[in-house]
């Protein structure tokens, strides 16, 4: 099916303010990650490795002191100065980290994040599923998800640390939260990303959201003002220093996105608000008819090609495609 | 031995008295339904004696009583929040099996790994419980006071015509995706997991213990057990395997090949469901914004 970009009508407007000290509340933020150190813990899998790839599971420290968890796959035996490009995947809202078998059989390292609260992640923060997205969101200094932010961009600096892995040919992709948090840490470490590949982005436009679905993780919101409605500038605030759109402008690497035109999980209107932000969107794919899959049986071909035009992974078998929305 | 094996289950589920605990959710319930979070006792886990499942219930405040749905848990350590839609429309029970959040103490279930947890014993198998643990919420669902007991649906994977076959009270019985039916023969096709966790025992199990874990999921399979299912039902999904439980449904089943259009399928998957239990259809795009209160 082919992209369809012409026949949309925006249900509302997509706003945010931008607060006057952004950068320096980020700047702020990486500090204080740049506090802990990572301390990363890479432990062969021998029971799920096998057959074209090794499978890593990792633990490593981020801000605060929080042990989060990941997984690493990369091609069976791959040795120090291997050169290998990598992608940072990061999961969706409620999915579990994916051990991306299939990725590095097509020649990449892949590091598949677990940040605080996901399954091996979650002894010392857990504010649940639903929970997350309003954990501590009165104040986006308190707020958990800035925690997670940052667990992925340690994540990132792990990926760029494997002696087997060209730190200049890194990618960042994900679909959902992992749509909009990988534009995040393309802003966030502007130097280190070489290209993202983000689909139904999340975290753009939080607010705006709230007024547009009654589906979850924005309903979480509307729901936390049902009882605490005495919190709603306090939140409008503290998303503000969150929202994905306000950093945006940060990336300095190209940009693939996809969106699904009958998306009720994260609106469509948002994902063209991302769009009018990024400065270098290489390609924008919508799909008519199409959900928070966002196009998933047409668009794996063309997020295998973006990826590989950018970040040039040797000849291996093809992907096996993910059909079922199983990152989002 | 499969009827004899759960003839065992439904023995041991009824010696685990209920012990239902319903806790008020504000920030969930709205005058048009009241939401809670529930626990209960279901069979042990590994020698545990019993065990506290648990699930998120929501009921129409409107005079009753309402068509039912049960919502199967999916395979993932997390499972949806039932949507405004549905409690707008019915009681509705979505169940967090062992292992699940809210449910997880003190078994904390692997991702990966579930699938493969206890597979060498059938009576040990995590599923065996997970599968106690879904009849006892659709119990629980058909008991409610509010609930119209000939409107009862099961919703989600494949481990809903476990339930079905094994609870035929249900009407209706939507199956949104696989995970039990045909293992191996899927697991052959993927690296993806949670299959994958099957290629991953076949490559370092013995061979004994490939033969027990064949014999266990055999158990397992929807296909066995398909043709006790009485509800109607629509089967959503494209594979060969798919088709096969279709036709092993009592040769009432209708099929969804899904599109890829998923907004399409998922409103066609609603409508099905609302004609089953003689609700309106609804889609979850919003026509126009929504206002928080307060605008």
């Amino acid at each position: 099916m082919p992209s369809d970009t012409a026949r949309f009508t925006p249900r509302g407007p997509v706003d945010v303010d931008r607060p006057d000290d952004l950068d320096a509340f980020w700047n702020e933020a990486l500090a204080y990650l740049e506090r802990t150190a990572p301390a990363a813990a890479f432990v062969l899998d021998e029971t799920m490795s096998g057959d074209g790839v090794d499978v890593f599971a990792v633990a490593y420290s981020s801000a605060g002191g929080v042990r989060v968890g990941a997984w690493y796959t990369r091609p069976e035996g791959a040795a120090p100065g291997a050169d290998l490009p990598g992608i940072l995947l990061i999961p969706g809202y409620i999915s579990d980290p994916t051990v991306a078998k299939s990725w590095s059989l097509r020649g990449y390292a892949v590091l598949s994040v677990a940040p605080r609260g996901k399954v091996r992640a979650r002894d010392q923060i857990d504010p649940g599923y639903p929970g997350l997205l309003v954990d501590g969101a009165n104040d986006a200094r308190s707020a958990t998800y800035l925690g997670f932010y940052l667990d992925v961009v340690r994540g990132l600096d792990l990926l760029a640390d494997r002696d087997e892995v060209d730190p200049t040919r890194i990618g960042v992709h994900g679909s959902s939260q992992g749509g909009g948090l990988a534009v995040a840490t393309a802003a966030l470490r502007p130097d280190l990303v070489r290209c993202i590949s983000a689909g139904a982005p999340y975290l753009c436009g939080i607010m705006s959201s709230v007024r547009l679905t009654l589906t979850y993780p924005y309903q979480e919101i509307r729901e936390y003002l049902h009882i605490h409605p005495e919190q709603r500038a306090a939140l409008e605030t503290a998303y503000s220093y969150l929202d994905v759109l306000n950093i945006s402008e940060r990336v300095a690497c190209p940009a693939q996105v996809y969106i699904g035109l009958g998306d009720d999980v994260c609106p469509p209107e948002t994902g063209f608000a991302l769009v009018e932000r990024l400065p270098h969107v290489e390609q924008f794919l919508t799909y008519q008819g199409c959900a928070h899959g966002a196009g998933l049986p047409w668009v794996n071909e063309e997020i295998d090609a973006f990826l590989e035009r950018h970040l040039s992974p040797s000849p291996a078998a093809a992907r096996e495609h993910d059909l079922i929305g199983g990152n989002a | 031995m499969t009827v004899d094996y759960w003839d065992d289950l439904d023995a041991d589920l009824a010696a685990v008295p209920t012990n239902l605990v319903l806790t008020p959710e504000p920030s969930r319930t709205t005058p048009d339904w009241t939401f809670s979070t529930i626990t209960f006792s279901s069979i042990g886990h590994r020698g545990s004696g019993r065990y506290r499942a648990a699930g998120y219930l929501s009921i129409p405040t409107r005079p009753g009583p309402h068509p039912g749905v049960l919502e199967i848990p999916r395979h993932g350590s997390v499972n949806h929040t039932p949507h405004s839609n549905d409690r707008a429309r019915y009681a509705i029970l979505t169940l967090m099996h062992r292992g699940q959040r809210l449910a997880d103490a003190p078994y904390r279930a692997p991702y990966p790994g579930l699938l493969i947890d206890g597979i060498v014993d059938a009576s040990e198998y995590v599923y065996r419980g997970i599968v106690a643990d879904c009849l006892r919420a659709a119990e629980i669902l058909r008991s409610h006071p509010g609930v119209d007991s000939a409107r009862i649906a099961a919703v989600g994977e494949d481990l809903g015509v476990l339930t079905a076959a094994r609870r035929p009270f249900f009407r209706a019985l939507r199956v949104d995706g696989l995970l039990l039916t045909d293992p191996w023969r899927r697991a052959e096709s993927t690296r993806a997991y949670p299959m994958e966790s099957l290629n991953d025992f076949r490559r370092h199990g013995t061979d004994d213990e490939l033969v027990a874990a064949r014999s266990t999921t055999a158990l397992y399979d929807p296909l066995a057990l398909a043709g006790d299912v009485t509800a109607a039902a629509l089967v959503s999904d494209g594979s060969a395997s798919g088709a096969a439980l279709a036709s092993r449904l009592g040769g009432t089943a209708d099929t969804l090949v899904p599109t890829g259009r998923d907004r399409i399928d998922d409103d066609a998957r609603d409508a099905w469901l609302a004609a089953q239990l003689g609700a309106p259809a609804m889609s979850r795009y919003a026509d126009a914004m929504i206002p928080l209160p307060g605008d």
